[in-house]
């Protein structure tokens, strides 16, 4: 399914940038290396990459940043950082920055393609859309937008992260029934992460910013205690 | 050369910390005032009511009151310079304990930027290892794998380098025969970066022998080049070292045509300053200068957008003949 999926490798090291090239060409990926943010700018406009692999210390910026505007420009492309920094804190931030995965320097390159694998099978499901996903969809006071990876709030467009996408629309499809926090992990993240329960709480927390009227007081995604969580409704417009 | 200002402390002390710190340091002010003044006015009571009894008892007032202004003027200055004595030391162990907490979170980004800056050429070296494991043997794969082991030796040496700085260890001066030896020197270093370095040296005749230790030296154009190729955002950086006589003084003038930083020259060098989001240990620099300064010289450093690097050594010149 992943053979010839384009992936945008941003890495100013040249040895490294280089080596994971010529290696991902050799397992079937065409690829397209950028030593700079600019450089990756530049790219991501002229060809939409499935995959980006981006380094967090770039010469000219921050790969955090980076991220957050590759996913509002191509909202599809999947984001595994790859960095020297192992610290959790920096590994959380990456994965709200809305990366699908965070992988530490040095690694092994057959973890690598199995976490591109892995991610690339993920966006590919939630490119795929059932009939009634398809369009914008009203849930809260949000018009969401599964295929553009994205929500509308009072007139501002939101970038939804894929794995944002992957627990609304979950939630979403299961409107009016509890979802188990054990689902929502079984779906939503592959066998080769490790989140916790905690992980989906503050996914939750960060869907129900953009959903509900009052953060404070969900109606909208409501806890249901012992459970998990449960969308009271989606509305097709 | 991308220096962000103030990324030398990077991590910021906690808040609750800090705040904790302030309030202990103010409560501590308050009861050394309070208990400072409420001596003084325990020592002056008393002195009053000895006063009061000698007159009862039929000392003269006049002799009484001097006594009393007497006492009073010891008392006052008294307290005061033991108040002044106490609170200046307060001061001080605050200054140091600030000291101490900006040079323990350097250390720690340091140890953190090492370990980013032994973790990439390791990444590297794991990449091409694998790739030669699995059959690949392309000449390119060894290039690559020589340049990211070199990289790691230079880390390990400038780190070692540091912790010999730091703890004061000496130098081995002697009288440097600059002409011959600068060209000898920078060759090797020059090839070790291959295309992506062109080195121009420009070296007057006439210069007389620096007095320098020739590792120092060695050390300092070494990081100078590698900061000129790590930092310059060009596929091919163009290097020109230049040295002239000037007065007493032997000058290294260093240039490159790199993209140059907007940061002034003396934050350039300074201990754990890096570079935005290019990596580096925040070493080399502080090396170049910390080194210059121990051999009774000085490294001055220029840059700005556009203009590239610019570092000019200065050495004493040496009377005696150079050093075979």
């Amino acid at each position: 399914m992943n053979t010839g999926a384009h992936v945008l490798v941003v890495e100013d090291e040249r040895n490294v940038g280089e080596t994971l090239a010529e290696r991902l060409q050799g397992a079937g990926y065409r690829v397209t290396l950028a030593p700079s943010a600019a450089r990756a700018r530049l790219a991501w406009r002229a060809q939409a990459p499935q995959l980006t692999l981006l380094d967090v210390g770039l010469p000219d910026g921050n790969g955090f940043e980076l991220a957050g505007e590759l996913r509002a420009a191509v909202p599809q492309s999947a984001i595994i950082f790859l960095t020297a920094h192992g610290n959790p804190e920096e590994r959380v931030r990456g994965l709200e920055l809305g990366a699908d995965d965070y992988l530490t320097k040095p690694f092994h390159f057959r973890e690598l393609l199995l976490r591109i694998h892995n991610c690339l099978k993920r966006a590919q499901e939630l490119v795929e859309l059932p009939g009634e996903m398809r369009g914008v969809v009203r849930i809260g006071r949000a018009r969401v937008d599964f295929e553009r990876f994205s929500a509308e709030v009072a007139g501002v467009s939101h970038a939804l992260t894929h794995k944002e996408c992957a627990v609304l629309r979950l939630l979403a499809s299961r409107a009016g029934k509890a979802v188990s926090r054990d689902e929502i992990l079984d779906k939503a993240w592959s066998a080769d992460e490790f989140p916790t329960s905690r992980t989906v709480d503050n996914f939750i927390v960060r869907l129900r910013k953009l959903v509900e009227p009052d953060a404070d007081e969900p109606r909208v995604i409501r806890s249901i205690r012992g459970v998990g969580y449960l969308l009271t409704e989606v509305i097709r417009e | 050369m991308n220096v962000k200002a103030g990324q030398g402390s990077m991590s910021v002390m906690p808040v609750r910390r800090a705040r904790l710190i302030a309030a202990l340091a103010a409560l501590w002010i308050v009861l050394v005032l309070s208990l400072g003044a409420w001596w003084v006015t325990l020592v002056i009571r008393q002195a009053r009511q000895i006063g009061e009894l000698q007159s009862l008892a039929g000392s003269a007032d006049s002799a009484v009151a001097a006594q009393w202004a007497s006492t009073r003027r010891m008392v006052v200055g008294e307290s005061s310079l033991f108040l002044m004595l106490l609170l200046a030391v307060t001061a001080v162990l605050a200054w140091l304990y600030w000291r101490e907490s900006r040079r323990a979170r350097g250390m720690q980004a340091f140890f953190a930027a090492v370990t980013h800056e032994l973790r990439t050429p390791l990444t590297s070296i794991r990449l091409q290892a694998e790739a030669i494991a699995e059959g690949d043997q392309r000449v390119e794969l060894a290039r690559r794998l020589l340049e990211d082991s070199s990289r790691l030796e230079s880390q390990i040496d400038k780190t070692l380098e540091l912790a010999r700085i730091e703890g004061g260890g000496p130098l081995a001066e002697q009288s440097v025969p600059l002409h011959s030896w600068l060209k000898r020197t920078l060759t090797p270093i020059g090839a070790a970066h291959g295309e992506r370095l062109e080195l121009r040296l420009q070296l007057d005749e006439s210069l007389p022998p620096i007095l320098a230790d020739a590792a120092a030296v060695q050390m300092i154009l070494r990081n100078l080049v590698e900061n000129s190729v790590r930092h310059a955002q060009l596929e091919r950086v163009q290097v020109s070292v230049a040295a002239r006589a000037r007065g007493e003084q032997v000058v290294i003038e260093y240039h490159d045509d790199g993209a140059g930083s907007a940061v002034e020259g003396p934050q350039l060098g300074r201990l754990f300053g890096r570079g935005a989001g290019s990596g580096g240990s925040g070493v080399g620099l502080y090396l170049v200068r910390a080194l210059m300064q121990r051999m009774g010289g000085r490294a001055e450093f220029h840059s700005s957008p556009g203009n590239g690097f610019r570092a000019e050594l200065y050495f004493a010149a040496s009377r005696e003949s150079a050093a075979p």
